[in-house]
């Protein structure tokens, strides 16, 4: 996909780091990513990649915008109370870089209409606030064998996992054990600070750059923490389970790498 | 031998153009820009130099072989 002189103008300031370069930028605007949830982690993260020249980004998101969600999701305004979130994220997104295809999926993700969605995509980061929906995303990255960034942030503290199925630790290889429902307290039960999300959700957006540009390698079998109190990350080094019930019957030659 | 003209081109424009360039070339291809003086011709030749490419400057030509 070649890049057009206005391309090299607005992306000029990512074209000029030595790591980047004409041929990773083309992969991003060449690139198809799904997006699943446009919440907190969703709105730096749809921010960054719209804004980083990625080619179609899709959103899934079946909820509304409601005040509450406004001091940490700052893709949503006040006027847009009642709106479908993947929609109202679409009207920013397209102000912000009209070259972006951007396709809202108004739906909730579930089993069933995981595959479909991600089918054709380069890449999913999984933005949603329930562990369920993240083994879902998991499973279904792997089954198809599109490259992943979970994410996700409780309270004061933060978690990024990129993951390349075939190659790479999944979610379910770090987390075999699913957690109760209930067991674990939501993100409306937990509460969390705007800023908190923005770090992670920023965290998210430039794993998911590497992976697509190819410009830098990802951080593959780790799993990046975050204690937003003390501000301190630990690094934990993580590995595929031979055994895992998600990924270990992918061929590593099935990933779009 | 491949020329870009990149006067009238404001850095840091100017070394995208130039970099962007250098992608289609073998290691050891030259190629020669023009820049405007002032801030292109003092900024563009050390970036190249920093991303480790031969450079000869004759005044406001400039003259980068491709890093093998």
């Amino acid at each position: 996909m070649t890049l057009s002189d206005a391309d090299l103008e607005r992306y000029s300031r990512q074209l000029v780091l030595p790591e980047w370069s004409g041929a990773a930028q083309a992969r991003l605007k060449a690139a198809s990513v799904i997006v699943v949830g446009a919440g907190a982690l969703g709105s730096p993260v749809l921010a960054y990649l719209a804004g980083a020249g990625v080619g179609r980004i899709g959103i899934v998101d079946d909820d509304v915008v409601e005040p509450s969600n406004l001091p940490r999701q700052p893709l949503h305004f006040t006027p847009d109370e009642g709106k479908n979130k993947a929609v109202s994220a679409l009207a920013k997104l397209g102000l912000m870089n009209p070259d972006v295809l951007v396709e809202p999926y108004p739906a909730r993700l579930e089993d069933f209409n995981a595959e479909a969605i991600f089918t054709g995509a380069d890449l999913v980061l999984d933005c949603s606030d329930t562990f369920a929906t993240r083994y879902v995303v998991n499973d279904a990255c792997c089954a198809l064998g599109v490259p992943l960034v979970e994410a996700g942030v409780l309270g004061f503290d933060g978690l990024v996992m990129a993951i390349r199925p075939g190659e790479s630790a999944c979610y379910r290889c770090a987390f075999p054990v699913e957690p109760a429902e209930g067991s674990v307290p939501s993100c409306r039960e937990a509460g969390v600070l705007g800023p908190v999300a923005g770090i992670v959700g920023s965290i998210q957006a430039l794993e998911a750059l590497k992976l697509l540009s190819d410009a830098v390698p990802p951080l593959l079998d780790r799993i990046v923490q975050i204690d937003a109190r003390t501000l301190e990350q630990t690094i934990v080094a993580t590995s595929r389970r031979p055994d895992c019930p998600a990924c270990a019957r992918v061929p590593a030659a099935t990933q779009s790498h | 031998m491949t020329t870009l003209d990149l006067t009238g081109v404001m850095c840091p424009l100017n070394w995208v153009k130039a970099k962007l360039a250098l992608e289609e070339l073998d290691p050891g291809d030259e190629l020669t820009l023009l820049l405007d003086p002032g801030e292109p011709i003092e900024s563009v030749p050390r970036s190249a130099r920093e991303d480790g490419h031969e450079v000869r400057v004759d005044g406001t030509s400039v003259t980068i072989v491709k890093r093998g």
